[in-house]
């Protein structure tokens, strides 16, 4: 009869003991891993439960190599106490294909995706007004073409007066002076691809220029908008512009640009300049009118020191705010922020597009 | 043609010389120091409060970021060129 010291001693045939060796050398065992595999499995992984502290030594006398042993190795010795507690590669390679394995492995993907998704929503969300954007998008067909025909052509239009719903904006589907980013969007798109077309009618044309024209506009984009910002900020003014809007306002030159662009493709070198001309005077127009507004007409949190009474409803321009005496930043230096604005457009639309004109060439000559 | 590289550098180059305006030995020099303007609190509107407000919070909130940026944008110009 076998003495066993031991308590947990396993009685199965290949778990005899052969020699007691030097477990305190082993230091503790480790757990076997979470999961269980089926019993058909050959890995050399450790079993459900931690084997006997009094057989760990066994393995040091086999042969330590872990390919797939035979069943009779199933219930498995704890081979990897020596190494890493990481199996070798093989062995993850035909563990992966078992399907209890597979399961697991999509179900932990899937909690991973959803906890990302989550994540990153909630990051974007605190950087980028999603719900705020949602109602610069909020376009239709009808309203589209009529901003673009008032962009071209602002000077019949009488009512510039925003509507606005208990004092939120209404959305652009509804209200034609309303500011959205669909059209400036649209047209960076358009700006980008029309720029490409041009510099390939002139031989100029590689698929990097794309990139170059593209991120070159998006750093002038940025540009103007930090230096608007800035703007506003070191003179103070407090205005009911929010960066959206401005953002929204300062991509409607996009059209004018198109729109020189084209008439400088089919027509010549001199059509470009003056349609250029136009259709600045006419952006010029128009934002002076639709700005006008919204930057002279107060901050949406009026100073204490201000004279305004109407602080309970301050961005709304039905207020009369025309008459008060240099509060909240000054008429002056609103009215020279618009002027800024308006001179800056077509400037900055004239620096995007007269490196594309073709130097005094008309198509119908080639 | 400026791209988006030539602007994060132009950034990054403004703002390491804001950051390094020295308040003790220059600011103050110049009568932009930061601790005998809070003493009106009036003339809070001014342009030039505004600018120095600008630059004292630009300084606190971007110098150890600034760090970091610099490092990077060393380690990317040297690999490549």
């Amino acid at each position: 009869m076998n003495f066993n010291a031991s308590r947990n001693v396993g009685h199965s045939g290949p778990r005899k003991a052969k020699r007691v060796s030097d477990v305190s050398a082993m230091g503790s065992p480790s757990p076997a891993p979470a999961f269980s595999p089926s019993p058909g499995f050959g890995g050399g992984f450790p079993p459900a439960g931690p084997p006997p502290p009094y057989q760990q030594g066994i393995p040091m006398d086999a042969i330590p190599n872990f390919g797939p042993q035979d069943p009779s190795n199933n219930f498995g010795y704890p081979a990897n106490f020596t190494q890493s507690p990481m199996a070798p590669p093989s062995q993850i390679g035909s563990m992966l294909q078992q399907p209890v394995v597979q399961d697991m492995a999509l179900q932990y993907g899937n909690q991973l995706a959803a906890q990302g998704r989550e994540v990153v929503q909630r990051e974007l969300g605190k950087y980028v007004p999603v719900s705020r954007l949602r109602y610069y998008f909020a376009v239709d067909t009808r309203y589209v073409l009529k901003k673009l025909l008032l962009i071209v052509f602002p000077f019949t239009h009488k009512e510039w007066m925003m509507k606005y719903d208990q004092e939120t904006p209404v959305q652009p589907r509804y209200d034609i002076n309303a500011p959205d980013l669909y059209i400036p969007s649209m047209g960076y798109v358009t700006y980008v691809l029309l720029a490409g077309f041009m510099l390939g009618l002139q031989h100029r044309f590689s698929p990097e220029q794309i990139s170059i024209q593209a991120s070159s506009a998006l750093a002038y984009i940025i540009f103007e908008m930090v230096l608007y910002i800035a703007t506003l900020y070191i003179t103070n003014t407090n205005t009911a512009l929010k960066t959206l809007d401005l953002l929204a306002y300062s991509g409607y030159k996009y059209t004018t640009m198109i729109c020189s662009l084209l008439a400088g493709l089919t027509l010549g070198g001199t059509v470009y300049y003056c349609a250029l001309l136009y259709c600045s005077a006419a952006l010029s127009y128009f934002l002076v009118k639709t700005l006008r507004l919204q930057i002279l007409s107060g901050g949406p949190t009026a100073p204490d020191t201000s004279y305004n009474y109407s602080t309970y409803n301050p961005s709304n321009p039905y207020t009369d705010t025309w008459a008060k005496p240099s509060s909240g930043g000054g008429t002056k230096r609103r009215v020279y922020f618009l002027l800024f604005v308006a001179i800056t457009q077509p400037l900055l639309s004239w620096w995007l597009t007269y490196h594309l004109i073709p130097p005094s060439v008309v198509l119908q000559a080639r | 043609m400026i791209t988006l590289w030539n602007l994060f550098e132009a950034s990054l180059l403004c703002l390491n010389a804001v950051c390094v305006l020295h308040e003790e030995r220059f600011m103050q020099k110049m009568g932009w120091g930061t601790n005998t303007q809070q003493q009106g609190f009036e003339d809070q509107s001014t342009i030039k409060f505004q600018i120095l407000n600008l630059v004292r919070s630009i300084r606190t909130v971007t110098r150890i970021p600034l760090i970091i940026l610099n490092i990077l944008t060393i380690i990317f110009k040297l690999l490549l060129g």
